[in-house]
């Protein structure tokens, strides 16, 4: 019973497809609270977010059930709001997630749900819709479809200039995907500008050595790699490769410190954590392999910075849990240690190559 | 929400056909409101064209413009050094800026009255910023250090006032960490990055690392022959540093009564000195040791320092420190008892510096020579030089020294009645007894007998120039 008939459904009542908003003839069999036009669609927002809320959306969807008392009412209210801001938040760091993952197409959808929650929850034009439209933007960025995303920026945008309340992380959002928008179309100096400011906006928000300040070095890094300006975007690479390696190491240290201390205390084990949502994983990933492969092709000339990446990827999957990729990252940088630098070096990522073989064979129950 | 793109293809019908007069064909043309069948790809292309035809045409206000207006100036600085690809000297600025606030909250937290003006206030301090550390760091780009340390410098140079030291101290510390990477010229550089961090650590008072730093300073200038900007040559001011700083140790441990470093410390001193080749430093360098020996009780070997140091003085001619040593030596003899040859050497650092109008030098050595006497027991001899103390004093205007004077004036004058009193006391005869009368009167005058009641001399002033002969002859029965 998953098909509707538009002409059937009752006079006012307008089932719209929840990613298109076209009339809906389909309807999910699991909540039967969302509609599509049509099994294109649907499929695309199973692959994407709805096989991960469809039960969360029942509750939000149906009439509130009767209550006894104003008290249960403003309780159930209250309810209904914390299950919104959940999947607003859900939806947004799911889709962040796709778009790290360079999966834009799937993070269409969770960004759109992410953006009609917040209307919801915010109203029209709240400055917390601008992160649901940033995510837009930069999907359709990922597609290549530029003018949408200027439509979306230029939304969020105008929302930030109406509201005076804007975090400086917000701000430090909008400029970052507007330079990638600028980047897109390939007007360099409008990218630089935006990005100039996203840098300090994140800085002001996180200060400048945080991972979150890093992408903008990042990005920027990037224009001035297009632009042929080698010995520009090198330090800022290095410098983004050093936020995330401080980072990193010191999680790593921590573990490694706390391991040695209570390891026999009730047998407990300690999980490894990046402290890092997915996203922000998945960003972290993507930024230090697209800087490996930059640094490759030198890797003989400054074997010290390529060494510094694959430490910290190795550092990373580790910390995530993948040791069979966190043991390729370490022996690579081990050969190329051994190659052209000092045995202080090479010991170092001895033992960390040891730590991961040892984590390999007793993996965590 | 979603565009044209991933909509459903029913949703997009083609535009029905309608019959238009031309007319209104025409009008639709020329009208500003746009058909809706323009797709929005179109207005938004469309837009862009007409901004960047405004602003070629139109003298309003660019996108910079706009933006230095609606943001503080910090931030366009800031965002002007990222453009351009200088996150170093942004994250400095921005370091700098947020330990500023650091430091007014610690003040606040103080509940100190906080003066200073936020660096973000101060535009041109921003620019000094600006230009030199994106200087700075295109040069470390290329590794020409030597550029990197001269901007920093510059910096440096540009917050020596006392409001910014601690931006001051902040940029000799990088051009510190700068200096050593900077190999070929011998370490000059190195050198004055040396000297400069010694400096900080002596305005911070952490004068043991101050001295360290100023003894790499030395180490590295001896033998060459740079000159700083002023001429001067680096060696010697290395020399002087150390044994400043030398001396300021060295007085800290003879606060702590440690006299055995002291002397150390300061004989290290005299020998840089020495080799410093400057025969005034080395001479002070002498005289502060000669106290430390002073202090420490070793009256020998500081007579043998001082005279060396005095002999230095003559060699230059410099009167100055030739009367310095004098009085030091002077000293030492008083503390060993030898009070005639004290005398003979305060009488020469008197006539010093009255020749070279060194008024507190004078009042100095005058009290000295008055203490002496008065010790001796020549009270009237010691009145004489204690007025002379006190009279220079009037003539500085120094309230101080004249209240300190006075008082000294005003006993040994006592002691010189206290005599004339006691033998008029002794001889307890009706005339001494009217003498004292009389002068318990007036309170000025006091007629002195020696010989009691056989030569009864009435001035006042004869009273005060009592000859020093007669007071040793009343107080021989004493001393004996």
């Amino acid at each position: 019973m998953n098909v509707i008939y538009p002409l059937a459904v009752p006079k006012g009542r307008r089932l719209v497809c929840e990613v298109c908003e076209a009339p809906a003839e389909r309807m999910c069999t699991a909540c039967t609270v969302t509609y599509y036009c049509g099994p294109v669609h649907q499929k695309a927002d199973w692959g994407s977010i709805h096989e991960k809320i469809c039960q969360l959306l029942i509750p939000l969807r149906t009439t509130m059930p009767f209550y006894n008392s104003e008290e249960e009412r403003q309780h159930g209210l209250q309810q209904l709001q914390k299950r919104q801001k959940h999947l607003i938040e859900f939806c947004y760091t799911v889709a962040q997630k796709y778009l790290f993952e360079g999966r834009h197409e799937d993070a269409v959808p969770a960004a759109l749900h992410s953006l009609r929650f917040r209307m919801n929850v915010h109203g029209l034009s709240s400055v917390e819709l601008v992160p649901a439209y940033l995510l837009l933007a930069e999907a359709s960025l990922g597609l290549g479809r530029i003018v949408q995303a200027e439509e979306y920026l230029s939304q969020a945008r105008w929302t930030v200039l109406k509201s005076t309340d804007c975090s400086n992380a917000t701000h430090s959002l909008l400029h970052r995907n507007l330079g990638l928008l600028y980047i897109a179309k390939e007007n360099h100096e409008e990218a630089r500008y935006h990005l100039a400011n996203d840098i300090y906006f994140a800085s002001c928000a996180f200060g400048t050595e945080d991972i979150r300040t890093s992408g903008g070095y990042f990005h920027l890094a990037n224009v001035f790699h297009g632009l042929n300006k080698m010995g520009l975007a090198d330090t800022l690479y290095t410098k983004v490769s050093e936020i995330w390696y401080t980072y990193l190491n010191d999680h790593y240290q921590a573990l490694l410190q706390a391991r040695s201390q209570q390891t026999d205390l009730l047998g407990k084990q300690f999980v490894n954590d990046t402290g890092l949502d997915e996203a922000q994983e998945a960003e972290a990933i993507q930024i230090l392999t697209s800087i490996l492969s930059i640094r490759e092709p030198t890797s003989s000339k400054a074997p010290q910075k390529t060494v510094l990446v694959l430490k910290t990827l190795s550092i990373l999957y580790y910390l995530m849990l993948e040791c069979s990729k966190a043991k390729e990252y370490a022996s690579r940088a081990l050969s190329l240690t051994e190659e052209h630098l000092d045995v202080q070096e090479q010991s170092v990522i001895k033992e960390l190559l040891n730590i991961i073989s040892i984590e390999e064979e007793q993996p965590l129950t | 929400m979603t565009s044209g793109e991933t909509r459903s293809p029913m949703s997009a019908f083609p535009p029905v056909p309608v019959t238009r007069t031309r007319l209104a064909i025409l009008a639709r043309e020329k009208l500003p409101c746009s058909p809706r069948t323009i797709p929005r790809a179109q207005l938004i292309k469309e837009k862009d064209d007409i901004d960047h035809y405004l602003e070629k045409n139109f003298k309003g206000l660019s996108k910079e413009e706009v933006a230095a207006h609606r943001n503080s100036y910090k931030k366009s600085i800031c965002v002007e050094m990222l453009r351009d690809g200088y996150h170093k000297s942004f994250t400095e600025l921005f370091a700098l800026t947020e330990q500023w606030d650091a430091l007014r909250r610690a003040a606040e937290v103080r509940s100190l009255f906080w003066l200073q003006r936020p660096l973000e206030e101060q535009p041109d301090k921003l620019d000094n910023f600006y230009h030199y550390l994106t200087r700075a760091e295109a040069a470390e780009r290329q590794e020409y250090y030597e550029e990197v340390y001269n901007n920093l410098y510059a910096l440096a140079c540009y917050f020596d006032n006392p409001e910014d030291k601690w931006v001051r101290n902040h940029f000799y510390e990088r051009c510190f960490k700068i200096a050593q990477r900077i190999k070929f010229d011998g370490g000059k550089k190195e050198a004055e990055a040396q000297a400069h961090m010694g400096l900080l650590f002596e305005e911070e008072g952490e004068l043991l690392e101050a001295a360290q730093h100023y003894e790499a300073f030395h180490e590295l200038t001896q033998g060459r022959i740079w000159k700083d900007e002023t001429g001067q040559l680096l060696n010697l001011l290395a020399c002087e540093s150390l044994v400043r700083i030398y001396r300021l140790l060295s007085d800290r441990m003879l606060e702590n009564k440690d006299y055995k470093q002291a002397i150390k410390i300061l004989m290290k001193a005299s020998d840089i000195a020495k080799e410093g080749s400057d025969r005034t430093m080395e001479g002070e360098a002498a005289l502060f040791l000669g106290s430390a020996h002073l202090a420490a009780g070793e009256y020998e070997t500081a007579l043998t320092v001082l005279r060396r140091y005095s002999e230095i003085a003559e060699s230059v001619g410099d009167d100055l420190n030739l009367g310095k040593a004098y009085e030091a030596i002077a000293k030492v003899l008083q503390s060993q008892g030898q009070t005639t040859e004290a005398i003979e050497y305060l009488e020469k650092f008197v006539k010093i510096a009255r020749n070279n109008f060194q008024s507190l030098d004078v009042i100095h050595a005058c009290t000295m020579l008055g203490d002496i006497y008065n010790e001796k027991g020549q009270y009237s001899t010691a009145s004489e030089y204690f007025q002379q103390a006190f009279s220079t004093a009037v003539e500085l205007m120094k309230t101080a020294l004249m209240d300190e004077t006075k008082v000294h004036y005003g006993i040994a004058r006592a002691h010189q009645m206290m005599m004339t009193m006691t033998n008029y006391i002794e001889s307890a005869d009706l005339d001494s007894l009217n003498c004292l009368l009389s002068w318990k009167e007036s309170r000025t005058q006091i007629k002195y007998d020696p010989v009691l009641g056989l030569t009864r001399r009435a001035t006042e002033d004869d009273i005060y120039h009592y000859p020093d002969t007669q007071e040793e002859i009343t107080r021989s029965p004493d001393n004996q």
